[in-house]
């Protein structure tokens, strides 16, 4: 039950993009994220579209884990589609229904949204996610942050915290899952009964979560001490970030692609 | 005389969290010399200061009086202090809190890049870390999918990687079972022969401090004794005075020296080759028949839990935790449940009483009351989980109520036990458990590691269960502790519960279990008594057994006495030391 949890999956199928630069990949992030926000005119969202399959391609990420990446926002990409539909009263109205009225400025705009949250999804999933591990996204981030540092901001601090938190995260899922069966054991519940139970049921799952927590937190600050880790100074990587020539060209492409997505808006929209 | 580690007069108080020295001092007055390049244990009861003297060498802690001295620093300033860690590496218990890296080599790489070592040499020094470990195959894999003796090869190789000339192991052993255990101390030796890296082991396990070059003993945060295992072991009231025990060959020895009129001395302990000839020896000289210790092998009784056919796959069939495993548990017995990490024991036991379900096969409790339960029926499974009690391991990390008392009573508060009963009920179950009643007004958090652990399992016991599943009891308890902890266990079978141990220490499972069942990659490989299981080594082996000390020390004294008595009998050799020391005499005897 608590191993299907796939916090920023990552799965690896060894494609260009994987190896590319996690520094590049985070840029071109926020480059394709702006430009996705920009898009509003149908011919660009196909744009995107072709974009995004190519992306996926190039990737090489198989379509159950697309579908399962896409799956679980679907709700919500249904939710906006609907609300949008009933609420946007522009243009022509194509259809009534007592208070109902559905435009065709509104039914436009609201797929336009439904489909900008998917290819939204989509992005994040291959460009971060689905092909860098955490820790190369901690350490992208820190190298990014660097010039922070002149202004005093903890950045290394920040993201050695965060490769830890990512380091644990197995551990402690597989303790509560631990902790829970040792409670149900003693008679615990925590999928029947009142919703005040429930809850209680929780806090005994909790409570022993929290205390070991501290406990682990406490042996790795002296495992870490031991280990002479003194901060960020004078330290040393086994894994330096480099930019190779093929991350350029990665990055160019890519950047093209964005370029394109936002002429084809810019053009249609005169 | 070159010195490692020097340490005088040393005095050191916790501080608590506002600052406060507590006023039960950890360490009083402590002084000891530990040579370069030697292999040395430190032994002790808990609590009684050892991981305090392993952190003041490593100056993770600082002394509040006295003087230490490391490799010939005196960690007077704070770069003095990361000189020694530099040198000194520190392998703790609980492989899970000391990996940093997500990935094996990232955390292997971790104390060199702390250091600064460049790139090129830093790369190089990763990689050799790795393979001398046997670690390198491993090396792109997330650290928190290894196993627990991989995790502890992947402290000693991010250990190896800054190059240190001391190594400290803090009870780094007493998670993993004896297949790894074995593995992970020859890579300790290896490191001690080959390089010459001194290493300072701290550990409750008689039969690895025999494997040292020296003991020393630890009682009340200071040293009591200090010698070779053979001196230590010389002076067997002594260690049994400071909570410890005898290895099992040597116990065997002092049974038959015993029953010989004789005395051991240092020169008679000192190596295996030792060992065995002064073991034949005392079983030769002995002139009286020994009386059999009346051995009386239980009857048991019904049938109360039956196991058929069971398999369990965590991933949809692609690998199976469990197969085809069928199983009776008879009302009265103790059961011990055997193998290596890994091998299904915790599935197979979350199984007895509906934590898992089945996803095949069917798991059956016939009750006291005379009714048949299954777990494969949703009715069933409130009843089964009030009789079949479950001990996970290290059970005190799910204590979580404000009191001890409310803690214990929470399985009866859950099952509707009626309010005036509940608190008889907890105070008889804390008794049982070995708890006095003035804790259960107390914080569970406040508790020692050893009452946390019973009050866990009074919060099992309150329950009065018919089959009482118990996880790893005794693991990382002191020699004391265990025996205390299997006493309970015993007067807990004696007062009819039924009793099944999961275990990796075969010598225990082997004193205690009436009968012993082991598991192998999730299949049921054998059964039977401990005699029945050891009496062939090779087939033992075969199934991820590793034989309990006594036995394989047993064996190779039959072994040499049947040089000069010929026809003696080889049978299997019996579990406790007395009872085997008797046999040996007597079989020599009759020949």
């Amino acid at each position: 039950m608590l191993s299907d949890i796939s916090l920023g999956r990552y799965v690896d199928t060894g494609s260009v993009l994987h190896r590319t630069d996690p520094r590049l990949k985070v840029i071109l992030y926020m480059v394709y994220l702006i430009s996705i926000f920009i898009v509003n005119s149908p011919p660009a969202l196909l744009v995107l579209f072709i974009l995004t399959i190519v992306q996926l391609i190039v990737a090489k990420i198989p379509l159950d884990i697309t579908w399962s990446t896409l799956k679980p926002v679907l709700p919500l990409a249904l939710f906006i589609l609907v609300i949008n539909i009933f609420t946007i009263k522009q243009g022509d109205v194509l259809w009534t229904w007592k208070f109902l009225t559905v435009t065709d400025v509104g039914t436009t705009r609201a797929i336009l949204m439904a489909l900008r949250l998917v290819f939204l999804i989509l992005s994040t999933s291959v460009l971060l996610t689905l092909t860098t591990t955490p820790l190369k996204i901690a350490d992208a981030l820190e190298s990014l942050m660097g010039p922070l540092k002149v202004f005093r901001v903890p950045v290394h601090e920040a993201s050695m915290m965060m490769s830890i938190a990512l380091r644990f995260i197995p551990t402690l899922i597989e303790e509560t899952d631990k902790i829970m069966k040792a409670q149900e054991s003693r008679g615990a519940n925590y999928d029947t009964g009142s919703v005040f139970n429930r809850l209680k049921g929780y806090v005994t799952v909790l409570i022993p979560l929290f205390v070991s927590s501290f406990k682990r937190a406490e042996d790795l600050a002296v495992a870490m001490d031991a280990r002479c880790y003194r901060g960020g100074k004078n330290r040393t990587k086994l894994n330096p970030l480099k930019i190779k020539k093929k991350d350029v060209v990665v990055f160019i492409l890519f950047l093209l692609g964005a370029a394109a997505l936002i002429g084809t808006e810019v053009y249609f929209k005169r | 005389m070159d010195l490692a580690v020097k340490v005088k007069n040393v005095v050191f108080s916790y501080k608590n969290e506002e600052g406060e020295v507590t006023p039960d001092k950890a360490l009083k007055g402590i002084s000891l010399d530990i040579k370069a390049g030697s292999y040395c244990a430190v032994l002790g009861p808990n609590g009684s200061g050892k991981s305090t003297l392993a952190k003041i060498i490593d100056v993770l802690e600082i002394p509040d009086e006295g003087d230490v001295v490391v490799l010939g620093v005196v960690p007077d300033n704070e770069d003095k202090c990361y000189e020694i860690r530099e040198n000194c590496a520190y392998v703790f218990q609980n492989p899970d809190n000391q990996i940093v890296g997500t990935v094996v080599e990232e955390d292997v790489a971790f104390g060199p890049e702390n250091l600064g070592v460049p790139l090129p040499v830093l790369r190089e020094r990763v990689d050799a870390a790795l393979k001398y470990t046997g670690l390198y195959e491993l090396k792109d894999r997330e650290a928190a999918t290894l196993s627990g003796g991989q995790k502890q090869k992947l402290a000693i190789a991010g250990a190896l990687a800054m190059d240190p000339k001391i190594l400290i192991l803090d009870e780094s052993t007493a998670m993993l079972d004896p297949v790894s255990r074995d593995e992970f101390l020859s890579l300790v030796e290896t490191l001690n022969r080959e390089k010459g890296i001194t290493v300072i082991t701290i550990t409750h396990d008689m039969n690895e401090a025999a494997r040292c070059e020296k003991i020393f003993v630890i009682e009340d945060g200071q040293v009591t004794m200090e010698g070779t295992p053979a001196y230590i072991f010389s002076h067997p009231d002594a260690v049994k005075q400071a909570g410890l025990d005898l290895p099992q060959d040597i116990d065997l020895i002092y049974e038959l020296a015993k029953l010989s009129d004789s005395s051991v001395d240092e020169e008679d302990l000192y190596d295996d080759t030792a060992r065995i000839r002064t073991a034949v020896r005392l079983a030769s000289k002995a002139t009286d028949m020994p009386a059999e210790r009346p051995y009386n092998k239980r009857e048991h009784g019904d049938k109360l839990l039956q196991i058929t056919d069971l398999s369990y796959s965590y991933d949809a069939g692609k690998h199976y935790a469990l197969e085809h495993i069928d199983l009776e548990v008879y009302e009265g017995e103790i059961l011990a449940i055997v193998g290596k990490s890994g091998c299904g024991k915790t599935t197979l036991i979350s199984h007895f009483n509906g934590i898992v379900r089945p996803q095949s096969g069917d798991v059956t409790l016939f009750t006291r009351d005379g009714e048949t339960l299954s777990t494969t029926r949703n009715k069933d499974v409130a009843s089964i989980r009030h009789n079949v009690g479950l001990v996970f391991q290290y059970p005190e990390y799910q204590l979580f109520e404000e009191t001890v008392a409310k803690d214990i009573a929470y399985g009866l508060v859950n099952m509707g036990a009626a309010e005036d009963n509940i608190s008889i009920r907890v105070k008889e179950a804390a008794k049982i458990a070995g708890l006095s009643e003035d804790v259960l007004d107390k914080s569970p958090f406040e508790l020692s590691g050893g009452q946390k652990r019973r009050a866990a399992l009074a919060g099992v016991l309150v329950m009065k269960p018919q089959v009482l599943v118990l996880d790893e009891p005794a693991a990382g308890l002191d020699p004391r502790g265990r025996n205390d902890m299997f006493e309970t266990i015993k007067a807990l079978r004696d007062a009819g519960t039924t009793i099944i141990i999961v275990s990796h220490n075969m010598d225990e499972a082997a004193r205690y279990a009436d009968r012993i069942v082991c598991l192998k990659e999730g299949k049921k490989v054998a059964q039977g008594t401990a005699s029945e299981l050891f009496e062939d080594e090779k087939k033992a082996r075969e199934c991820g057994l590793s034989m309990p000390v006594l036995y394989d020390f047993s064996s190779k004294i039959r072994q040499e006495l049947s040089k000069t008595h010929p026809g003696i009998s080889l049978m299997p050799p019996l579990p406790f030391c007395e009872d085997e020391a008797r046999s040996i005499v007597r079989s020599v005897l009759t020949c």
